[in-house]
């Protein structure tokens, strides 16, 4: 599919050229006016978090902060909302601020598919992750400032970690070798419990290695290529694998080396945690304060024993806030779950304009789609709830007509409002549904609402009689409310 | 801190997991772990995480209790 992705613009590959590291997408960050320093000392509880929260509250344009006095961690640095907002993701994919959602669906849209991956592989010792090597006396406690993300968490959460596995019964294969983030609580200086499950690619790792016996060996890399966090949290296929897709993504390599415990990782990230899987041990984890906005309870988990630490000098830890939305979790994920959906839609449905999954990880999607024939929608939404992310995800869906933009609120609700009987909607009863969400109807199960937001046509004698306003649209008026914003940043774009 | 603020657990079970200083060297605080139902805390905290009767009564935990095990290993056997 390659050769069918458009080349990326100048911008877009001179940023890529540029960030091969975290440190080096803060620093240009900063000279964009998206990253700043707090400096002012702060307690790990509850400062962190209220700053993270205040700073969260501006979904486009919220900076990252940096934090560089945090009592009892004299000389530590940690970071928070680097994903935080559309702006920060705009600029790394090589736009300038006020870049709209929907234009950057349809960047990502565009970059999606490519299958040549772009990865150097450097020597260990020749990566910046490996300046320094602990290989024992752990504490965990020590060298990251940990904190708990919200009030009533259990404890102290890693929770943008991006954690690299390989399938114990196949651990020669790079596809099969899973990055993902999941949640990461610490139970002691050298040891932490992860919450998997069998739906996800480490869930069959772990089931794996304990079914036959065999150690199941894992890098927890921390303060990441700022790609790699937005492709290890998206939905691909389990042969396909999550550096591959983050370097694509970008156009410019990724630079990997091989971690202690023989993990690809990236060359150039602040920590890596190897660790191993303490086979048949379950601990109490949780709460913690998830994406629906509600605390997770309380579970026996996996728990996983500290082998060894590699780290630059002075790492920076990276963070992240997740609880009641707005949040990180929802920007950081949100486009990256919107794609896949699209690209799976497209395939047998090219009337699908666009989709919106951006509201908790796609509990609520919007999808534009141009009626072929009366109820065309309905049968692109029962689609959309077949596809990976939707069988377990996908729980209120708005079909909206391609004159709608998905993206925009006002417009989908006037779709509401003016082209929505109630006789179109849809509830699927007792379909499966992810754990954590608050409203389903036992753990794992609730039921699907599909709501045709689309406009009537033939044979449905319905609205036949009414004409729609057509006010001036398109890329002429989409210009000029960029120059109206301008005039209004006074000369500033 | 004698007890576990979630559990109650008594001060045998509490294990003292780090000390927080300055860069004086002076104590800022000491992170605690509760090895009967795994909490962990600091002792800066607010009174609503780490004092058993000021945090909400939800949140308190029973280890003698089942709670859901993820992934239970005796499926396997």
């Amino acid at each position: 599919m390659s050769n069918k992705n458009p080349p990326l613009s100048d911008k877009a590959l001179e940023v890529a050229r540029r960030i091969g590291s975290l440190r080096d997408f803060l620093e240009f960050l900063k000279e964009n006016g998206q990253c700043i320093n707090w400096s002012e000392e702060v307690y790990p509880e509850p400062d962190i978090r209220n700053v993270a929260v205040a700073a969260g509250r501006d979904s486009m344009n919220g900076p990252a902060v940096i934090f560089d006095n945090i009592a009892g961690y004299p000389g530590k640095k940690m970071v928070l909302g680097v994903h935080g907002s559309f702006t920060n993701i705009a600029l790394l994919l090589g736009h300038p601020k006020g870049t709209t959602i929907k234009e950057l669906f349809y960047d990502i849209i565009s970059r999606w598919g490519a299958d040549e991956p772009l990865l150097d592989f450097i020597e260990p010792d020749k990566a910046p992750v490996n300046e320094n090597r602990l290989t024992s006396n752990f504490n965990l406690y020590d060298l990251l400032p940990l904190y708990r993300i919200n009030e009533y968490d259990g404890g102290f959460y890693i929770g943008k970690a991006n954690v690299v596995s390989r399938d114990p019964r196949d651990p020669d294969n790079f596809g099969k070798q899973n990055v993902g983030i999941y949640r990461i609580q610490v139970q002691a200086p050298g040891e932490f419990t992860l919450l998997s499950v069998p739906a996800h690619d480490m869930g069959r790792h772990i089931m794996a290695a304990e079914q036959e016996g065999v150690p199941l060996k894992i890098s927890v890399m921390l303060g990441n290529h700022p790609a790699m966090c937005m492709f290890a949290a998206t939905p691909i296929g389990y042969d396909e694998s999550e550096f591959a897709y983050a370097s694509q993504m970008m156009g410019s390599p990724m630079r990997l080396t091989k971690s202690g415990n023989g993990m690809d990782i990236l060359a150039d990230s602040e920590m890596v945690i190897e660790a191993e899987l303490m086979n048949g041990v379950r601990s109490f984890e949780g709460p913690f304060g998830e994406f629906p906005g509600s605390y997770s309870g309380v579970r026996k988990i996996p728990r996983f024993k500290v082998t060894a630490i590699s780290h630059r000098n002075d790492p920076i830890f990276e963070n992240i806030y997740i609880g009641r939305g707005w949040t990180e979790h929802d920007t950081l994920i949100g486009l990256n779950t919107s794609a896949p959906i699209y690209a799976a839609l497209i395939k047998d449905f090219p009337e699908v304009v666009a989709v919106n999954a951006l509201y908790q990880h796609g509990l609520t999607g919007i999808i534009s789609v141009k009626n072929r024939f009366a109820g065309f929608a309905k049968s692109v939404a029962m689609r959309a709830l077949g596809t990976p992310h939707g069988t377990m995800y996908l729980k209120n869906l708005i079909m909206v007509d391609d004159d709608v933009d998905p993206f925009d609120l006002n417009e989908v609700m006037w779709a509401l409002s003016t082209r929505t009987r109630a006789e179109d909607t849809i509830v699927i009863p007792n379909m499966p549904m992810i754990p954590i969400d608050p409203a389903a109807e036992v753990a794992g199960k609730g039921h699907r609402l599909i709501i045709d937001a689309t406009s009537f046509m033939p044979p449905d004698k319905l609205g036949s009689d009414s004409k729609i306003v057509t006010p001036p649209a398109g890329p002429e008026i989409d210009a000029i409310a960029k120059v109206i914003q301008m005039l209004q940043n006074g000369g500033q774009s | 801190m004698s007890t576990c603020p979630r559990c109650q657990a008594e001060e045998n079970k509490i294990r003292v997991e780090h000390k927080g200083l300055n860069a004086q060297g002076e104590l800022v605080w000491t992170i605690f772990n509760c090895e009967s139902c795994a909490f962990t805390w600091r002792d800066s905290e607010p009174a609503t995480t780490i004092d058993y009767d000021k945090r909400e009564e939800f949140f308190r935990v029973d280890p003698e209790k089942p709670y859901p095990v993820i992934m239970p290993p005796a499926q396997y056997k």
